[in-house]
């Protein structure tokens, strides 16, 4: 498969290069990425999904370490190795069943011959030990645990009909890949239709003549502003232009081509202005799995502004903004530090500066981060597009979302 | 259908006739529940919900019990009987409640006949101290992210998995340095010191009234748990409370370290809600035969003081451990 190696290597290295911006395109291009994987990926006749899934994860791990501050990649990669197991896991569950039947006719001829290796419990044991080995641990399984037998059956589940049927096998095998590719394109049109989704719940939020701040630019917060806007709210916007990179002044752009009354405030303004405001509406970098919110720099402080003043802090984020991760020193570790040449002109500043070519330290340093991280008690409301959430409702998100084995990758 | 339900009943008869004559040899049997207990506890390295739960199994194997629901009451009484023996207790309340728990959920129809539910049962129980120790080291393995190089960890008591979780992360080369407390009256704090002493990790052990005065040069505070109960707080060793207060009010996280089976079915709405566990306690002086002295060896700590629980079902934000606990008991 040359060429799927080939467009890997190309993704890693606009990755690196930081070509891809914005979490939304990134993860739309990491699922497309892994869905031509996937497709390409020649699959063994026994453990199919297994083989799947070393191939996605080699992949992912490959594009995370290329950008590991952009999160939505790790996050999709997740997303798409819990989809192979699910596939797999319905796929298995519905073949012991078949074979729970066959098992059942043997017993009659053959009278108590039961040992073809399996164990006399139900399929639907089995099954529910194979889900459970999806969830993430809980106190409810802490003593049942994984019964031994079970698990045998479950890994083997497609290695051991072959031996009966092959001519069944084939078409398993492109059951698995193809539901599997159904699958990673469902996530991809979730990807790409979250802004309408959260859109889409708006009206509930933005009231009458009301006044909401908002800092960076986000494509999701300009929908959701044009959508009320759209359904006969009059409101206003502050923008906080976003200093260095200025993108507050796209979106006040944006906003004032879209008919909507738009007011440009420095960043240095937030705490001055933030008595006259109703609510904050921010759009998210990534959300972390304690309800933590990486966002873009300048948000913690209009987090405690808001905090100050109880002025509601909303967040809006797709669900592939969402990481199964705890943030430990995320004002570090999950940071990027800029060119300078955003804060400074090369021309006027070029003495002060030491380009590692003389000697000594510079006298002038600058730095320039790019995100900020908010603590979740400072985050009043969670828009994604499956609804609103309290912050300490993440880690149920991320239950429903991703596999416990694939937290660590 | 119809022989199914004779078959039932005259099962339910034998276990009504059963009772009334059992009454003499049951009245002894709470004595030997204790009993096992008490032998189970004596081990060092074995949690008290480990030793109430094998003390259970020891019932189970000695029960004449033929059906599951027989086994049931028995265990019930054994529990109950645990249970009321010490009442202030959290761990060994919750580790009963689990374990009792767990022989309900599985019924013999799983598994076809009674024998092999009961086998299943009495292994599993067994398996509990490994389940536990595997606990232990689940904890410190998942801890390990947040204990950069260079930090100062306060700690208060003697925590088995605190003590875990320090020790794998001096054995993967971690520079770190630890502050324990003294933790009057017994002196647990000093005796951590002395086990993380033989370790080689830079220590300094401070009286507890020395916290706030430290925190500055704290990092993160690194406390174990009596009992997580349901709204996410903490019922630890007295003093915790303050602890978690002064490291709130500092913006330093305060990080649980407890094993998922010391989560308690409790709701203590304030500090004096919860029965409380007296001990001795020795002024060095004489104390006034009038003045009243507060004996009370543990405190409540609300969940909005606590920043992380680590726990073997991973890191966990307090609110998971309601969610948890209406999973498993609904």
């Amino acid at each position: 498969m040359p060429d799927v190696q080939s467009t890997v290597l190309e993704f890693v290295n606009k990755l690196r290069k930081r070509k891809i911006e914005g979490s939304q395109a990134t993860a739309k291009c990491t699922a497309e990425l892994l869905r031509s994987v996937i497709s390409q990926q020649r699959v063994p006749h026994a453990n199919q999904a297994s083989a799947l899934i070393d191939a996605v994860k080699a992949v992912g791990e490959q594009l995370v370490a290329a950008n590991p501050v952009e999160l939505a990649v790790g996050n999709v990669v997740r997303r798409v190795l819990h989809i192979i197991r699910e596939e797999d896991l319905s796929l298995a569950t519905a073949a012991m069943a078949g074979l729970d039947l066959l098992d059942a006719s043997d017993d009659e001829e053959d009278g108590n011959s039961k040992g073809v290796g399996y164990s006399p419990m139900s399929a639907a044991v089995v099954a529910a030990a194979a889900r459970s080995t999806l969830r993430p641990p809980s106190l409810q399984t802490l003593l049942e645990g994984t019964p031994e037998s079970a698990a045998v059956p479950y890994t083997s589940s497609s290695g051991a009909d072959s031996e009966s049927k092959t001519a069944d096998k084939s078409s398993i095998t492109r059951k698995l890949k193809h539901d599997v590719i159904e699958g990673v394109n469902h996530l991809i049109l979730e990807i790409s239709g979250c802004h309408d989704q959260i859109a889409e719940q708006a009206i509930e939020h933005i009231h009458q003549n009301e006044v909401i701040l908002t800092l960076g630019s986000s494509r999701t917060v300009l929908e959701f502003l044009c959508a009320a806007k759209e359904k006969k709210r009059s409101f206003r916007v502050f923008v906080a232009e976003g200093a260095p990179r200025y993108q507050g002044h796209l979106l006040a752009k944006e906003l004032v081509a879209r008919g909507l009354q738009t007011t440009v405030i420095t960043d240095s303004a937030v705490f001055a202005m933030i008595s006259r405001v109703n609510m904050v509406i921010i759009g998210a970098h990534a959300v972390m799995a304690n309800g933590g919110v990486i966002g873009p720099v300048g948000v913690n402080m209009a987090a405690l502004a808001a905090k100050k003043h109880a002025v509601p802090f909303v967040v809006l984020a797709g669900s592939h903004k969402l990481c199964p991760l705890y943030p430990h020193n995320p004002e570090v570790l999950l940071n990027e530090l800029r060119s300078p040449s955003e804060l400074l002109d090369f021309g006027e500043f070029s003495d002060c500066l030491d380009f590692g070519t003389g000697s000594g330290s510079p006298l002038l340093q600058v730095v320039n981060p790019s995100f900020d991280y908010v603590p979740p008690n400072l985050v009043s409301l969670f828009i994604t597009d499956t609804g609103g959430h309290n912050p300490s409702y993440m880690y149920r998100l991320i239950a429903d979302y991703y596999s416990a084995d694939d937290l660590v990758m | 259908m119809w022989i199914r339900s004779a078959d039932w009943l005259e099962q339910a008869q034998a276990a009504v006739r059963r009772y009334p004559e059992k009454d003499s040899p049951v009245s002894s049997r709470p004595f030997a529940v204790i009993e096992e207990f008490n032998n189970w506890r004596q081990q060092p390295d074995l949690a008290e919900a480990v030793a109430a739960i094998r003390a259970l199994a020891a019932v189970i194997r000695a029960s004449e019990a033929t059906t599951m629901m027989e086994l049931e009451i028995e265990l019930k009484k054994a529990s109950d009987t645990l249970k009321a023996w010490d009442t202030t207790s959290i761990s060994l309340t919750a580790g009963c409640d689990l374990f009792m728990r767990y022989v309900t959920r599985t019924s013999a129809l799983e598994f076809e006949d009674f024998n092999s539910a009961k086998f299943r049962v009495l292994g599993r129980a067994e398996k509990f101290g490994e389940i536990s120790n595997k606990a232990r080291k689940i904890i410190a393995m998942l801890s390990q992210d947040f204990i950069f190089d260079g930090c100062t960890i306060l700690v208060h008591g003697f925590s088995r998995v605190v003590f875990e979780i320090l020790k794998t992360a001096a054995q993967n080369k971690k520079l770190f340095r630890v502050l324990c407390t003294e933790g009057r009256p017994d002196k647990t704090g000093v005796l951590l010191a002395k086990e993380l002493a033989k370790l080689d990790v830079p220590l300094k052990l401070l009286i507890d009234s020395a916290v706030a005065y430290c925190m500055d040069e704290v990092d993160m505070v690194f406390v174990g748990a009596d009992g997580v109960v349901e709204s996410g707080g903490l019922v630890n060793m007295m003093g915790t409370y303050q602890i978690a207060i002064v490291a709130h009010s500092m913006n330093k996280p305060v990080y649980v370290a407890a094993e998922s089976y010391k989560f308690a079915r409790l709701y203590p709405l304030d500090q004096k809600t919860l029965e409380p566990a007296l001990r001795p306690i020795d002024f060095g002086v004489s104390v006034p035969p009038k003045v009243e002295v507060e004996r009370s060896a543990r405190d409540y700590t609300p969940p909005q003081f606590l920043t992380l629980l680590f726990t073997d079902l991973g890191v966990l934000t307090p609110s998971v451990v309601s969610d948890e606990l209406i999973q498993l008991y609904s």
